[in-house]
């Protein structure tokens, strides 16, 4: 009788460890459909009420002054920008969130090893 | 939806009227509505009130050290919504946490209270969405002004912009700020609105194909599961957008 343990024993015990701790690990955090469909629905809408925003803003200065086509012009131009401005901090938004979930993901399998 | 498109449609025997139960009515009688006659609609903003309450004022009455089913689900929604306020604006966020607590139990009451057959989804309403996201928009535009002084209008001043393009994008940026308020409210009600319709029309189906009606039963099982998760969702992400405004506003350099 030894005192040193078999080391085939151990490398068996090693890859039950293995197994068991795979097993439950956390699954990878990952998008769903529906984020993805009410994200699209989000940037649409943004684009849609900036520009309906700002034609709203410019109807109703020219209606008070009475110079009816410059102020709709002009303000339906700004509203597209502001419309494009938001999707595009959206935009940014989610992109921060998606590179904050792959480290997230990555840190979490070394930890795994 | 007017009275004649309705006895057509019911003559006709297939009889889909997925917008009729977003209309509002009066509990008693039929008369007009004035802006204090009790409707469905309050009764059901009502109910979500009490939802609440009893959630959080009769769910945790024993007040135990080891809480009870019912209490721990009022501490664990508590710890939710705080730890959200904590991530995103920090401890001194924390002040605000009873609006924040307060809009997001309402939003989550009332879709799924909309979810029981025969009630009334009040956050289907754009009224009820653009008034919870109009007291979020107010609140956080006074506490930027207050916190801040008139240094908040900053938050619009592109300062590294070249000089002569800063009043345009002053006006772009403006204009953004509102537009996110109003976002949120449609997305919230046409969420909830789009849901049921769905629901209501697939119901339509079922009365109208006899034996067949298994496949459009299955469906609607499909998305109530789907409308379940949606109303989880909404208010969540209606509370998320609520803080990261309150991080703007006291934060307000970007």
């Amino acid at each position: 009788m030894t005192d040193t343990p078999d080391p085939e024993k151990l490398e068996v015990l090693d890859q039950r460890i293995k197994a068991a701790k795979a097993a439950i690990a956390p699954a990878p955090i990952r998008e769903s459909k529906y984020e993805k469909v009410s994200l699209a629905w989000r940037m649409v809408l943004e684009l849609v009420i900036g520009m309906a925003m700002g034609m709203g803003i410019g109807f109703g200065l020219d209606s008070l002054i009475g110079t009816l086509p410059i102020f709709l012009i002009l303000f339906s131009l700004l509203g597209f920008a502001a419309g494009i401005r938001v999707m595009m901090r959206t935009a940014e938004e989610v992109q921060r969130q998606k590179v904050a979930r792959v480290a997230k993901n990555e840190t979490a399998q070394k930890g795994q090893k | 939806m007017s009275t004649d498109t309705t006895t057509e449609e019911a003559t006709s025997g297939f009889n889909i009227q997925p917008m009729k139960q977003f209309e509002i009515h009066p509990l008693f009688g039929d008369g007009a509505i004035h802006w204090y006659t009790p409707t469905n609609a309050a009764l059901w903003m009502g109910l979500a009130v009490f939802c609440a309450y009893l959630l959080l004022v009769v769910g945790s009455r024993g007040r135990a050290m080891v809480p009870s089913r019912s209490q721990s689900v009022a501490e664990m929604t508590y710890g939710f919504v705080r730890k959200m306020i904590e991530d995103i604006t920090g401890k001194e966020g924390l002040k605000y946490f009873p609006h924040i607590m307060t809009a997001f139990l309402f939003i989550l009451f009332a879709n799924l209270l909309g979810l029981l057959p025969y009630s009334f989804s009040t956050t289907s309403q754009i009224a009820v969405t653009g008034v919870l996201a109009m007291t979020v928009f107010l609140t956080v535009t006074i506490l930027g002004f207050v916190i801040n002084g008139p240094g908040f209008i900053k938050l619009f001043w592109v300062s590294s912009a070249p000089l002569a393009l800063r009043p345009v994008l002053f006006l772009i940026e403006l204009i953004s700020y509102f537009v996110r308020p109003v976002s949120h409210s449609i997305r919230l009600g046409g969420n909830l609105m789009a849901g049921h319709a769905v629901v209501k029309v697939f119901a339509g189906f079922a009365g109208a194909l006899g034996i067949g009606a298994i496949i459009p039963i299955t469906a609607i099982v499909a998305v109530y599961g789907l409308e379940l998760l949606v109303a989880f969702i909404q208010a969540y992400v209606f509370t998320i957008l609520t803080v990261v405004y309150l991080k703007d506003a006291l934060h307000p350099a970007h």
